[in-house]
């Protein structure tokens, strides 16, 4: 086989793996937004499947605004996760910079806390939060999301970046010294930028993190307009029905800000800002 | 409301660049670097997020230790007492408590496994530039951005044996001939929590490694390709190695995570039928809830933790976490 | 200097979340309703204004989405901040009353009883006062079990079907094994062997012991030979495929999803879905029936309940006004817009002439079976402080007998002997203390 041939087996598998994964993926997406723009009756007709939409209609997504408040819930699940994402993004920057190029007593122990934090059952923490929370009058405040949600997601984003700084050869910041750089200025103006796909990642996780969480959500949120997206799509589900268009269309839509962001990381993680500069 | 976190992300920001510009200015003074001692200095950065963390967690952590070993009903919190390891021993009488067990085993190795193969398999795939990639990312990231419940909602309805699209589906394309009870026979109804935890979970096992990826300097692989490696042995050789931090990092945080979470199985099989879905997790949170029994709730989350936490150890000791990031 | 300003900026980070917090706290009601809707939340937050128009007292409405709902409560109360007045499930009192999060309300209704139907006053009060001592709710409205069927199947073949005359567990059987018909994909029955399976069940295994589920001394009557045969042919159904293989692991939704998705012929469930079924059939496909009567004596044993009944919480600082509120939301012209919104029948006896819960109208069966004095309420599963026999092992022991893994004897027998465990502890728990005896409206 030449080395040709080779090269072309290895494209058109990638291709059709490619290809393979996109399906799966797209599968269910479509019959979400096909769903979204069913009518009830043609969603829950048992005897009559449609794969496409017979009659397609807006009203679900009309619905959605107008009768269940679409756009509050939105916009309180932006400020929150959005101002999770940029809290927790600055402290880990700071955390896993010190766990990725320090030695120091009790890191090893330090570690296991975080890692102990996400093995602990959510909900053994939800319930003395509250109590605290609501002598606080902090219920049915944005801000106790907040909290939550920046603590909850905290210790994962500190361990993922503490992996990105190491992933960059120490040598880089050893010859920034030589040139006279202080340790600041070595962080600041040699690793960050190089780091940059990195942390916008980890600004992502913690933004999804928050985005999607529902039980602190109906916990520590006590009226419907304050409620996250989550919490808002969970109450479609009635005792008897669930509507179904409805939740579907909030789901499709909850998508949006998340794929703006995939959007935007792919370009800094993708087209590989770090090769080069780590080469040099 | 909104202003109260505004306020409070501006003022950590205000301290962030404050510190910074302090230290600066102190470093101009005494035209030196800045030196508290390098000691101290990782304590500092850790500082902040140490006692957000211990503020949240070191109460409930040793409260559910204790709760563990009393008799604490949620109904009544100033009737409890210690009965002796009683809630642990009612946990191990349990006649299921095996097959919960095996349920929860295979429902992580299969998941976190599967999510770790295509994960890899994507970022490998996507490495290399082509047309419309960005766009495909964009795509195939995406359902990592579900909401747990809407998906396992999406599935549980999907994957009805009468009116699913799947087994219509499965049927059109002559695959199978008859109606398949997806989520009311054992077995099968673990597999589509499985596969719905596979689908969500696989875009951040690509997106960490093709991170990853882009660090490794093509000049070392230049160097391969001169030597003759093969793709495989290049694969085995460099790359992983390479990007060996975050694969450990990655399986093991993947792994706690994937094993605590049970939103999947409430919403798309309640852990049925007759349990056999029913993993340790979701077990826990159905008891915690509907026997307002938070002492034996506290008696499975401690020995969650206690397994998690054994399993942490032992997974880093073996990967030799600590040496694997030096080059 | 800027170490100063540093160190103050730090300290103000840290308290602002405390101070900013504790802030206005008027004298204000706080009502909680588990089951939101836009329909709902615009009925009360419409009604509250009213209220607080002729009384002065201002009322904040809370929500929490039904599937969390129980959850949320527990938290509330276990952290005493529940709302002043709360809407809860009957199968919530054994725990809530236990831990005394809510009030009994005997007093407040003094005097005013001769307003309820005697529905509300002979049997929800009265099996209150049995279970726990007092009454703790008022109903928001009551509902009553049916039958939903398919009428033009039953009609194609050839069942001659009369809610007037009602029919028996044998009739509602065979109507069941003929509506299933493979060759056009329809199932006799949306069979529920999930989450709550145990309740229609429940009432029929009782329609063998004359309505009681346990003997004086806390023995369970229900697992008897007759009722074993009885468990037999229910869940026979399921076995003899005249319900979907997947109705193993069917909850509420999917049995209403089936039946107004049209795949099933036959639905047992309370009236509030009739709201569903208007919503979703044309009025030629679908009717109700009455729950069947026994095979044995006659008697129509069903469950009668409200869904979100009205208490008031053991944290409200202000009780009375709370009461105020319950009795504004429940009088008469207010109840009756509340019950036609949400597919309920009002809990008042001044509903007049109102022809919706006319003999025309779609509660017609529902209305009749309140009147028949034939009906009987079967006895709850217990008075017990926790719920987890709903959720847990009894449809567990059921789905295990349904997948062949034990017989009907040890599947009925075990959960039983549970039961029975559990009532002879309450029983020796609380001295003085009698099991539950079946109602009727003759009582």
């Amino acid at each position: 086989m030449t080395d040709r041939m080779k090269r072309n087996l290895s494209t058109s598998g990638r291709v059709l793996l490619l290809a393979a994964y996109l399906l799966l993926v797209i599968l269910p997406i479509y019959w979400m937004m096909a769903t979204s723009l069913k009518p009830h009756t043609e969603i829950i007709d048992a005897q009559n499947l449609t794969y496409f939409p017979q009659a397609i209609t807006g009203e679900n997504y009309d619905q959605l605004f107008s009768m269940y408040n679409y756009g509050s819930m939105l916009k309180n699940s932006v400020i929150i996760s959005g101002s999770t994402a940029i809290v927790i993004t600055l402290l880990s920057i700071l955390g896993g910079y010190a766990f990725a190029r320090y030695e120091f007593r009790g890191k090893g122990s330090m570690l296991m806390f975080f890692l102990l934090t996400q093995m602990i059952p959510g909900i053994l923490v939800i319930i003395p939060l509250y109590v605290i929370f609501a002598n606080a009058g902090l219920i049915n405040k944005r801000f106790s999301l907040f909290i939550y949600y920046l603590v909850v997601n905290l210790p994962f984003c500190v361990i993922t970046m503490r992996s990105f700084f190491e992933r960059i050869p120490y040598t880089l910041e050893e010859a920034a010294f030589v040139d006279g750089c202080t340790r600041w200025q070595g962080l600041f103006k040699i690793i960050l930028p190089i780091m940059f796909p990195g942390i916008v990642a980890v600004f992502v996780f913690a933004f999804i993190g928050s985005w999607n969480e529902l039980i602190a959500g109906t916990i520590f949120i006590s009226t419907s307009d304050m409620w996250t997206v989550p919490v808002g799509l969970k109450s479609l589900i009635g005792k008897y029905d669930v509507k179904w268009g409805v939740l579907m269309a909030g789901g499709v839509l909850a998508l949006l800000p998340t794929a703006i962001m995939f959007a935007v990381m792919q370009r800094f993680v993708v087209e590989g800002l770090t090769a080069g500069a780590v080469k040099g | 409301m909104g202003w109260q976190i505004a306020l409070y992300i501006l003022l950590i920001v205000a301290l962030f660049v404050l510190g910074i510009r302090l230290l600066r200015r102190y470093e101009k003074k005494h035209n030196k670097r800045f030196q508290v001692s390098r000691k101290l200095e990782p304590y500092l950065f850790i500082m902040p997020v140490l006692i957000l963390l211990l503020l949240a967690f070191g109460y409930p952590l040793i409260n559910s230790v204790v709760m563990s070993l009393q008799n604490y009903k949620l109904t009544q919190p100033g009737n409890s007492y210690f009965n002796n390891f009683g809630n642990f021993k009612t946990l191990f009488a349990d006649r299921d408590i095996g097959l919960i067990i095996r349920n929860s085993l295979i429902y992580v190795v299969a998941s976190v496994g599967m999510q770790f193969l295509l994960g890899m398999t994507l970022a490998l795939a996507l490495r290399r530039k082509f047309k419309g990639r960005g766009v495909y990312q964009a795509i195939v990231f995406l359902p990592w951005a579900f909401s747990a419940f809407v998906v396992g909602l999406m599935f549980r309805w999907s994957f009805n044996g009468e009116y699913g699209v799947v087994n219509d589906l499965l049927m059109k394309l002559g695959i199978i001939t008859e109606k398949i009870a997806w989520l009311g026979t054992p077995g099968l109804s673990l597999l589509v929590v499985i596969l719905a935890m596979i689908w969500m979970g696989v875009p951040f096992f690509a997106i960490m490694y093709l991170a990853a990826l882009q660090s490794i300097p093509e000049d070392v692989y230049e160097a391969a390709d001169i030597d003759g490696c093969g793709a495989v042995r290049r694969y085995f050789a460099i790359t992983l190695p390479y990007i060996k931090p975050t694969v450990i990092m990655t399986l093991l945080l993947r792994t706690i995570w994937v094993f605590n979470s049970f939103d999947l199985i409430v919403v798309i099989t309640g852990g049925g039928p007759a349990n056999h879905s029913q993993t340790l997790p979701s077990y826990m949170y159905t008891r915690a809830f509907s026997g307002y029994d938070f002492g034996l709730a506290s008696a499975l989350g401690v020995i969650l933790m206690v397994a998690l936490g054994l399993y942490a150890v032992f997974f880093l000791k073996v990967t030799k976490y600590n040496k694997a990031g030096d080059f | 200097m800027k170490k100063r300003l540093v160190a103050a900026l730090l300290c103000l980070a840290l308290v602002l979340p405390i101070t900013l917090a504790g802030a206005a706290t008027g004298v204000e009601l706080r009502f909680i309703d588990v089951s939101p809707s836009p329909v709902r939340q615009e009925y009360f937050e419409k009604t509250f204004a009213k209220f607080q128009q002729e009384t002065g007292i201002a009322v904040a409405y809370e929500s929490v989405p039904w599937d969390d709902a129980a959850n949320k409560l527990t938290i509330l109360g276990a952290s005493n901040q529940l709302p002043d007045v709360i809407t809860t499930w009957a199968g919530w009192l054994g725990q809530f009353t236990a831990a005394n999060w809510v009030i009994p309300l005997k007093d407040y209704i003094a005097g005013t009883e001769a307003e309820y139907t005697d529905t509300v006053t002979k049997l929800v009060w009265k099996g209150e006062n049995e279970l726990y001592g007092d009454t703790y709710t008022v109903p928001d409205g009551m509902m009553v079990k049916g039958v939903f069927v398919r009428k033009d199947w039953a009609a194609e073949e050839g069942l001659e079907l009369d809610p007037a005359k009602g029919w028996t567990y044998t009739e509602y059987f065979d109507t069941v094994r003929k509506l299933t018909n493979p060759e056009k994909n329809r199932y006799g029955t949306s069979f529920r062997g999930a989450r709550g399976a145990f309740d229609p069940l429940f009432v029929y295994l009782q329609t063998f012991t004359g309505g009681r589920a346990y003997a004086d001394d806390g023995s369970a009557l229900f697992n008897s030979p007759e009722a074993t045969e009885a468990y037999k042919i229910w869940n026979g159904l399921y076995l003899d495929g005249n319900a979907p293989k997947d109705s193993i692991n069917w909850g509420f939704i999917e049995m209403v999803d089936n039946f107004t998705g049209g795949l099933t012929g036959t639905l047992i469930n309370d009236s509030e879905v009739t709201a569903t079924c208007i919503a979703n059939m044309e009025d030629d496909e679908w009717m109700v029936m009455p729950m069947p009567a026994s095979d044995v004596d006659g008697q129509i044993y069903n469950t009668i309940n409200s869904p979100y009944a009205y208490s008031i919480s053991a944290n409200s600082q202000n009780p009375d006004a709370a009461w105020e509120l319950i009795q504004f939301l429940t009088r008469p012209d207010n109840n009756i817009e509340y019950c036609k919104l949400t597919g309920l029948i009002p809990i008042k006896k001044d509903v007049g002439d109102d022809p919706f819960y006319g003999p025309d109208g779609y509660y017609a069966t529902f209305m009749q079976q309140l009147n028949d004095p034939k009906l009987v309420v079967p006895c709850a599963f217990g008075p017990f402080s926790y719920t987890d026999m709903h959720q847990g092992m009894m449809h567990e022991e059921m789905q295990k007998y349904l997948l062949g893994q034990q017989d009907a004897e040890a599947s009925l027998g075990y959960v039983a002997g549970e039961l029975e465990n559990r009532m002879k502890q309450y029983l020796a728990d609380n001295p003085g203390s009698a099991v539950e005896q079946p109602k009727s409206l003759s009582d």
